[in-house]
This record gives C-alpha cells, sequence and structure tokens, in this order.
C-alpha cells in the first residue's frame, strides 16, 4: 500500500494550508470591515440617493482654421434623443420594450423610423451602449419628450457637440465631414475605443486627421431618479474629463477659395484647383457639384444619401484629386520641356514638315484642331497657338521614354502624395504598359503622335495638373502639395517626406518655357487670362472625351516672374479650355492680384511689371 | 468501535447545509424585486433536492473507485472542454456550457473534479520524487491542459483554480517550501513588476528565497536564467504594446478604472455591502432601487446582497461558515490514512477555497471581475451540484479515515 507524507510532516503543511486559508479569509474580513463600518455612511448616502449611471461627456473635436485663422469647422451643442439600456434585466426588458406599445410611442414623440429604433434599441441591449435614436433634434421634439418621460422608460436627452460647417458648401470635399459611427467601422475600431454613437470623419481632411481632431471622450457617474433624470454627479468617483481633439490650421486662403468657386459656378462638374508653387500648400481646391457638410452633422436620412449618390453626379466625389481626365494640350508643356531637355529642338527651331490642318502617319491622317492649318511655326509659336501638326512630329521624334520620364518628372502618373485621403495616380504609360496592351515591342508608333498632344492612354489629376504647373513655375524644383500646415500641440509638424520627382535642365530652357507659356496668354488661345498689369503664363486645353463633349481645361501660374499662384481648372464636357476655363483662372486671379474687391489677400504684393504686358 | 452514527464530519456538514439555507434564502430575497426571476428560489430547492442526493452517492461509493476510473474521467473531460469549442452555448461572449435539451452543464466544471483525482493518484506513488524532473513535470503538464482549455473559453476565473489545486497538492505531496515557491518565482516576478513598476523588488525576493531555498547548482543556474529572461523581456514588451492593449491589461488588473464596463458593477456591489453596515437593513429590506441597479444579483454578486441586507454581522458569519468548510477540508485531508484520499482532499478543498476567495475578493473590489460564482449561495443547478459533490467527496474521506 502507498504511503501518504508521514504524520509529523502532514501536521506542518496542514499549520501551513490552515494559516492560507486563514489570510485569505482575513482579507475578506478587511475589506468588510472597511466597507461595513468606515465607509458605511459615505455608501448609506449614495444608496438611500436612488441610483448611479455612468454617462459620456462627449468630447468636441479639433477645429479647423484657414491660414488665416477664419473657422471652416467647428462645433455646436446639440441635443440627442438616446435610448439608454437598463443594466439589470436587460434582455428581459428589451423585449417587453420592443413587444408593447412603447416603440409606437417613442416613435411618435421623436418622429423616427420604427425600424431604425427597433434596431437601435436591441443593439443598444446588446452591448449595453446608449444608442443615439435621434441626433440634433429640434425644440419641439425635447419639449415633448420632457412631457412624455414617465412614458418612455430608457429615453433621455444628451447634450452632444456636432460638427458645423459655418461655410456650408465652401470646400466640401476637401474638408470632407463627420458623421455617426456604422457597424463596419465601429468593428474595425472597437479596440481604438469607439463606441455606439460616436462622430468619425468620414471623407477629406475629417477623415485624414481623424486621429488628430479626435478628442478623447470623458465619464462621469452621475446619480439620476427613477425616471432616469440626472439628479446630480456621484461625488465619491470624480468625473474623467473630455479632451478635446487637436486644431487643425489648414493651408486654404479663404479669399482664393471663394474666387475659385464663384469663378466655376456655372460649371456642372469638374474641379480647380490653386496651389502655392513655392512650398506646395493649397490655396484652394473646388470640386463641381457640391454638398453640404453640415447635412450630414445632422444625422442623413437614408433617401437623402440615396439621393446624393445616384444621378451620375456624386458630390461627395473629390474631382480634385479623385477624377483623373486626358490632359489634352495642356500636355504639350511637357512634350516641349522633354524635346528640350534632348537637345530635340531650341529656341527658333521648326519641325519638318509643316501645318496644313493635319499629318499623315502609317497612311492615317492625324488632324490639327485648325483645319485651314497654322503654317511652318517655330517652336515657341507652335506652343502658342498650340499646334498639334508641330507636337505630332515631336513625339515621333523623340520616342516613349523621354516623354514618359519628364512627364514623372513633373509629377505626373503617380500620387502626389497629398495630405486627403483617396487620391488616385493618374496614369502615364511606359512601354511596359504597350506591351501588356498589345504585344511587346509589336505596339504602333501612332501611340507616340497622340502622346505628344496630350491624348491617347493619358489621365491626370487636377491637383497634379496644378502640381506640374508649380514645377514649371519653379524651374524644375519639384513641392509636395499639402493641405495642413500646422496641428496644435504638435510643434515641428511636416506634411510627408520631402518630394525626390522634379525635372534638371539648364537654365535657358526654363527661360523659353517661361517665354512660351506667356506668349500663350499675351497673344496665344488663352487671351482671355490677360490681364493689365499682371504677367501670367500658361497653356489651354481641350480634351477629347469618348462620352460627351470635351474637357475644358487650363493651367496657369502668376506672377510669372516670380509666381505665388500656379492653378488648375478642368470643365467636363463645357468645351475649349480657352474660353472655358481661361477665364474662370482669370477672376481668380483680377480678385487676388487687383483688389478690385473687398479680399483682403494674404499673398505677397502682385508683382506689376508694366513693361511686360505687349498687346498682341 | 462502532457507534451509532456513521463517521460523517458533522461540523463540514452543518456548515455547508447552513450556507446551502443562506443562500436560499438570499436568492429569495434577491429575485423578490417584482418584475423578474419569481420564484427561482424554489427551483434552486429543487436543485438542491437533486444535489443532496448525488452527493449521498457520491459519498457512499468507496473512493478507491474514483482512484481507478481518475484517467478515463480525465480524459472525457478535455474531450468535452475541446467539444465546448464546437458545440457549446455562448453567452456574454463566452463559450462555457453545453446543452442537452434543457439541461446544460460546464465541463471545466467535470474537468476540475477529474484533475483532482488524477493528481492525487500521480502523487500517492510509493517511489515519488519530488526533486527529479520525471516526477515533478507531468503533474504540471496533467495540470496546463484543463487551464489552457478552461482559460480560452473564456473563463480566467474556473481555469485559475487548476493552478491553484496544483500548487496546493504539490505542496502536499512532499515537494520542499523553498523548491516550490522557487518554481512559482517567475509569476511572483511578474505580478511584482505589475504592481510596483519596477524590477528590483523582486530581485530583492528572490535573493531571499535563494537564500532560503538553497538549490542545486543546476536549479539555481536555471531559475536564474529564466528569471532573468523575464525580467529583461517584460519591460520590453511591455513598451512594446499598443495603448489599447495596455489599457486592457490595467482594466483586468483594476477594473475600476474601466467606469463604463465591470467598475461599474463593483461600484454598485461595494454600494450595497457598504449601506448594510454593521447589522444591514433587514432581510428583504435591501433598497430595492440599489438592488435592481446591482447586477447579477442572485449569481456572482449574491455576497452582495447578503452585505446589505444582513450587515457586517451576516457577512462574517458567511465568512465563518465558509472558514470551517475549508479547515475542515484540509483537517480531514491531514487525518486520512489513505495516500489518495488524503491528496483528493486537499485538491477538491483547495478548489473550493480558492473560488469562495475569488468571488468574495470580486464584491468588495479587491479583485477582477472574472464571473465566478459563489459556491452554495450563488443561484444555479450545476455548480450546486458539483459543490455538493465536492463535499460529498469530502465526507467519502471522512467516513473511511481510518482504513488503510
Amino acid at each position: 500500500m502507498p504511503q501518504g507524507p508521514p504524520q509529523r510532516d502532514r501536521d506542518t503543511r496542514f499549520g501551513v494550508l490552515a494559516g492560507l486559508g486563514l489570510a485569505g479569509f482575513g482579507l475578506i474580513v478587511l475589506g468588510l470591515v472597511r466597507l461595513q463600518v468606515f465607509q458605511h455612511d459615505a455608501l448609506l448616502r449614495l444608496a438611500d440617493q436612488n441610483r448611479i449611471r455612468l454617462d459620456v461627456i462627449r468630447a468636441p473635436r479639433g477645429v479647423i482654421f484657414d491660414r488665416a485663422g477664419r473657422v471652416l469647422a467647428d462645433n455646436q451643442p446639440s441635443f440627442s434623443i438616446v435610448f439608454r439600456p437598463a443594466p439589470i434585466e436587460s434582455t428581459l426588458r428589451a423585449r417587453t420594450l420592443v413587444r408593447s406599445d412603447w416603440l409606437a410611442r417613442v416613435c411618435g414623440v421623436l418622429v423616427v423610423d420604427s425600424q431604425e429604433v427597433k434596431r437601435k434599441v436591441q443593439e443598444a441591449n446588446r452591448t449595453g451602449q446608449t444608442a443615439v435614436l435621434r441626433r440634433s433634434a429640434p425644440f419641439a421634439v425635447m419639449a415633448a419628450v420632457e412631457e412624455s418621460r414617465s412614458l418612455l422608460p430608457g429615453i433621455d436627452v444628451q447634450v452632444a457637440p456636432i460638427r458645423r460647417y459655418p461655410e456650408g458648401t465652401l470646400a466640401a470635399q476637401l474638408l470632407g465631414y463627420a458623421g455617426e459611427i456604422n457597424d463596419h467601422e465601429l468593428a474595425e475600431r472597437l479596440e481604438k475605443g469607439y463606441h455606439l454613437g460616436d462622430l468619425i470623419g468620414k471623407t477629406g481632411l475629417e477623415r485624414r486627421y481623424e486621429e488628430v481632431l479626435r478628442g478623447e471622450d470623458g465619464a462621469e457617474f452621475v446619480v439620476v431618479n427613477a425616471m432616469g433624470k440626472r439628479v446630480t454627479t456621484l461625488e465619491e468617483g470624480p468625473p474623467r474629463l473630455p479632451v478635446s481633439g487637436r486644431d487643425l490650421i489648414v493651408t486654404l486662403d479663404l479669399d482664393v477659395q471663394r474666387s475659385l468657386e464663384e469663378a466655376m459656378e456655372h460649371v456642372e462638374r469638374g474641379a480647380a484647383v490653386a496651389l502655392d508653387p513655392r512650398d506646395g500648400s493649397v490655396l484652394g481646391m473646388v470640386s463641381k457639384p457640391v454638398f453640404d457638410p453640415n447635412e450630414f452633422s445632422q444625422g442623413i436620412s437614408f433617401a437623402r444619401w440615396k439621393q446624393l449618390n445616384s444621378g451620375g453626379a456624386f458630390p461627395l466625389l473629390n474631382r480634385a484629386i479623385q477624377s483623373a481626365y486626358p490632359p489634352g494640350s495642356t500636355f504639350k508643356v511637357v512634350t516641349m520641356l522633354a524635346g528640350l531637355r534632348q537637345g530635340l529642338v531650341h529656341d527658333g527651331s521648326h519641325e519638318p514638315t509643316g501645318c496644313t490642318g493635319g499629318y499623315y502617319f502609317g497612311g492615317r491622317r492625324f488632324g490639327c484642331w485648325k483645319k485651314e492649318g497654322h503654317g511652318n511655326l517655330d517652336l515657341v509659336s507652335a506652343l502658342q497657338h498650340s499646334c498639334d501638326v508641330f507636337f505630332y512630329q515631336l513625339g515621333l521624334r523623340m520616342g516613349l521614354e523621354p516623354l514618359e520620364q519628364t512627364a514623372r518628372g513633373l509629377g505626373l502618373g503617380e500620387k502626389t502624395g497629398i495630405d486627403l485621403p483617396g487620391e488616385t495616380r493618374g496614369l502615364v504609360p511606359s512601354s511596359a504598359y504597350y506591351d501588356q496592351h498589345f504585344h511587346t515591342g509589336r505596339w504602333p508608333r501612332g501611340v507616340l503622335l497622340n502622346l505628344g498632344i496630350g491624348q491617347g492612354e493619358l489621365l491626370v489629376t487636377p491637383l497634379q495638373l496644378a502640381t506640374m504647373t508649380s514645377i514649371l513655375a519653379n524651374g524644375g524644383r519639384a513641392v509636395r502639395p499639402h493641405v495642413v500646415s500646422a496641428i496644435q500641440g504638435v510643434p515641428g509638424f511636416k506634411v510627408g517626406k520631402p518630394v525626390e520627382s522634379g525635372v534638371e535642365t539648364p537654365v535657358q530652357n526654363w527661360d523659353l518655357m517661361h517665354l512660351a507659356m506667356r506668349r500663350v496668354v499675351e497673344a496665344g488661345t488663352a487671351g482671355a487670362v490677360r490681364i493689365p498689369g499682371l504677367d501670367v503664363a500658361g497653356k489651354t486645353g481641350t480634351a477629347q472625351n469618348p462620352h460627351g463633349n470635351d474637357h475644358a481645361l487650363f493651367v496657369c501660374y502668376a506672377p510669372a516672374s516670380a509666381p505665388t499662384i500656379a492653378m488648375a481648372i478642368v470643365a467636363e464636357n463645357s468645351g475649349h479650355g480657352g474660353s472655358i476655363s481661361a477665364p474662370i483662372a482669370a477672376h481668380v486671379l483680377k480678385k487676388l492680384f487687383l483688389r478690385d474687391s473687398t479680399s483682403t489677400a494674404p499673398l505677397s504684393p502682385p508683382a506689376v511689371a508694366a513693361a511686360d504686358t505687349v498687346g498682341d | 468501535m462502532r457507534s451509532r452514527f456513521p463517521p460523517l464530519d458533522w461540523p463540514l456538514a452543518f456548515s455547508t447545509l447552513s450556507l446551502i439555507g443562506i443562500g436560499l434564502a438570499t436568492v429569495y430575497s434577491a429575485t423578490s424585486v417584482p418584475g423578474a426571476h419569481e420564484g427561482m428560489w424554489v427551483k434552486q430547492l429543487v436543485w438542491f433536492g437533486v444535489a443532496a442526493a448525488v452527493a449521498w452517492i457520491v459519498a457512499a461509493v468507496h473512493y478507491r473507485f474514483y482512484d481507478s476510473v481518475s484517467w478515463p474521467l480525465y480524459a472525457l473531460s478535455l474531450l468535452m472542454l475541446v467539444a465546448v469549442f464546437a458545440i457549446g452555448a455562448e453567452r456574454m461572449g463566452a463559450k462555457r456550457w453545453i446543452e442537452f435539451g434543457s439541461f446544460q452543464f460546464q465541463p471545466s466544471e467535470i474537468a476540475k473534479l477529474a484533475t483532482a483525482f488524477v493528481l492525487a493518484r500521480f502523487f500517492d506513488h510509493a517511489r515519488l520524487d519530488l526533486k527529479k524532473i520525471r516526477w515533478w513535470l507531468p503533474p504540471l503538464l496533467i495540470a496546463v491542459v484543463p487551464f489552457l482549455l478552461v482559460a480560452k473559453e473564456p473563463d480566467l476565473g474556473t481555469a485559475s483554480s487548476f493552478p491553484a489545486m496544483l500548487i496546493a497538492m504539490y505542496f502536499w505531496a512532499g515537494m520542499p517550501a523553498g523548491q516550490l515557491l522557487l518554481g512559482l518565482s517567475p509569476i511572483f516576478n511578474v505580478a511584482l513588476f505589475f504592481l510596483t513598476g519596477s524590477v528590483w523588488w523582486f530581485v530583492g525576493l528572490f535573493v531571499g528565497l535563494l537564500a532560503y531555498a538553497r538549490p542545486r547548482i543546476v536549479v539555481l543556474v536555471a531559475m536564474l536564467a529564466l528569471n532573468g529572461a523575464v525580467a529583461v523581456a517584460l519591460p520590453n514588451l511591455w513598451n512594446h504594446l499598443h495603448d489599447y492593449q495596455k489599457r486592457r491589461i490595467e482594466t483586468f488588473l483594476n477594473p475600476e478604472h474601466d467606469p463604463s464596463g465591470s467598475g461599474y458593477q463593483v461600484i454598485q456591489s461595494k454600494i450595497a455591502i457598504g449601506s448594510g453596515g454593521l447589522v444591514g437593513k433587514g432581510y428583504l429590506k435591501g433598497s430595492q432601487k440599489a438592488l435592481a441597479f446591482l447586477p447579477m444579483r442572485h449569481t456572482d454578486f449574491i455576497y452582495s446582497v447578503v452585505g446589505e441586507e444582513l450587515g457586517l454581522l451576516g457577512s462574517l458569519t458567511v465568512v465563518l461558515l465558509y472558514g470551517i468548510v475549508v479547515f475542515r477540508g484540509y483537517r480531514l485531508a491531514s487525518i486520512a490514512r489513505d495516500g489518495f484520499a488524503s491528496l483528493m482532499a486537499v485538491g477538491i478543498t483547495t478548489a473550493l477555497f480558492f473560488h469562495i476567495l475569488v468571488n468574495m475578493l470580486m464584491t468588495i473590489g479587491w479583485a477582477p471581475v472574472t464571473g465566478v460564482p459563489l459556491p452554495f449561495l450563488s443561484y444555479g443547478g450545476t455548480a450546486l451540484i458539483v459543490n455538493c459533490i465536492q463535499i460529498g467527496l469530502l465526507q467519502n474521506v471522512a467516513l473511511r479515515r481510518r482504513e488503510y
């Protein structure tokens, strides 16, 4: 028979175990005495005062300011009607609630959809979290709730900040909007401390800087009466105060933005971007059609949401960074610059064949936009008059690689890296791209003719065009476009890494580029931007569009001698760049530099060079 | 020598019955709030009838039987612990129950008993020498497997009763205290780091422990290496955790800092107990509203109701009754002549003691909220039956304490 431990050793070990038992129960006695003797009075008082509940104190989101400190997005208090699940027997109670006429009463008083309420109440009962049944309720609804509180157990009024965009539709896509977190987002972010009913940035800056803008909600224990109405806060459990989100200061200039929006007023669909070429800061960004982000703050109905997303207009889309267009003739500046870098063209050089309104290659006729022909133009005049035949030949002579390289050096074909979500990269075709679409090495040379004038497979976003124009204005130095210049409480904040693109070529080539682009405005296709007293360089473009009317494009920078603004404008399906998009730029430039309005432009003083403004 | 009464352990029987009586009365009081769960005490009374019958049978069958079926029972319980992941019923985010029609039970309860049997059988061996690895390693494995399976459910409260049982049985089987403490030192290491935020507290403790245990050089080097690794890895690991991961650990260690979750229950529980004062508000007179806001008042937080209605007097009485149960359990272990019986008694008593401690510390806010019911008091059929089986097993030992 096996032996247990010897009896004497057993007695010692029994002593140890009994001692541990004594210690454990002793600890409990200590805890009981502490609660029931020393803290008895305080705890009794709490027990007498009915009951205690945990309330969330919502933290306001950070404010967004323009570069001069004017408010673009802030918060305003609003009253939400919420459902608070009972902490006990919640499933039992939920069943009775949804079964009884409670639901009908709630929907009647709140004027909300009953299916929606049912879903939210069940969800709240499951998770134990407060559900927002109606955001920013009008006064009448609040009064109705207060009147019939006793008939509406679980229903309460909560003060919560909502987002306010004082300028309405202004720069709506850039700012984005913040709305109530949906189930999908909540599941993704549960670990980051998000709760049912939280606001979350959905698009634009609100989304990109969600982590910065979002504050940290506070919490407090409150004593409530039997009807669930708050009586006082709990002294024994001090509240955790909310920490508001950090403020953003954006590079946007409200004056530029306003004049850009005015100028774009009659454009149905399209986008415009204004950059400061010196550092890449976004001065203005417009995408048409627009929407009002305030609609989302107050809780948008499903019907309205569907309406916004149907009909093909897609107002929520930021066309400035999310839509890619063929660049059309604006791309001729790329072809010209690439030719200069290759030594294929120089000041006064001509192409072999003059323009007779078309050019024959590979048994096919490639037309010039000017049917009667330009004659035999030199390099600068060819850009000035946007002669297609000239650039067909230059593209053909140059081949794909130099063109692609210069285009990429000017920031096309890659994301600019702007601090906004959803940017698209566009397309600058490489030989690998053509190898894939035709057979390796078997693609026709004809594509080069089309690329030379900015047609074919090329796709660029308005922001990329503005970036390209900035690099031209800078004489090859690239900058990263960005929207946020500073975050409150984050010293030395900088967006992204420094850019690596850019174009290197001798200074006389840049001089020629500037000259040619100024000629476009002075005596070429962009006469609409001829502003006495201001020296503007630009290029028009009219992109053929297989789905409808041509897109009208225009890029420019000013003042040409020391540029402080670079713009790109795209108006969808509206005709010629020179007649549609150039006047939009002209309107903005006049407002900014000629002070013909009450504007308080914080840009550098206009560099007026009267001698340069010669007529035709 | 024969007496008229069977040699039951009468103090143990008396305290158990008293606790069950108090439990029934408290369940009645806790569910007397109009609206929900009325009549639960009747159900619990029926459960008690079943439990008493089962306990009677468990006590009547000779413990040699449990010894002989220990391994098959252990294997079966592990099988059920695995099955619970596949066919278990999920409640409040945890899969702990297996259902047969309207009957349901927790496999972890059966695993607890089976593990106690297997460990007792293993330790009760003539050539047992806990200084040798082939003798101390198998018990560790026997306990770790069900521990991990139950922890995964997740049911950390029940799971941690496995290591508690193991440690007590190591000790009872004759492992030198120094060696045992040294083996547990990595746990002290982690615990002290989280409590104090510095490794130096543990270094002091460890040096003292070495001086006391005077281990062999191999053991010394191994423990030094193990603790060194823990001490180096822990702060690094901690600093590499995401903020939310840190917060989760901190909430586990200190739930009151998470006011939206279990901190709420704890505050309500403390208010209920504290407001009871010395003599309580009187049976059935607990403030209805405070009660209604006390979650799980008839199950996990039933001790709060005792504290509120019967005051310090009542809650201390309950502590005293539990003290008798635990004391008698260990006492039976020390007077049983048979090795298996003695070891089994220690395992079972420790598991009971551990559950009592974890639940009571939770209701007074000194332990995390882990969802462990209070033995004999909390409402719940399976738990009551299993707890009565445990008492039945202790009585089994008492009935045959003079046998070899």
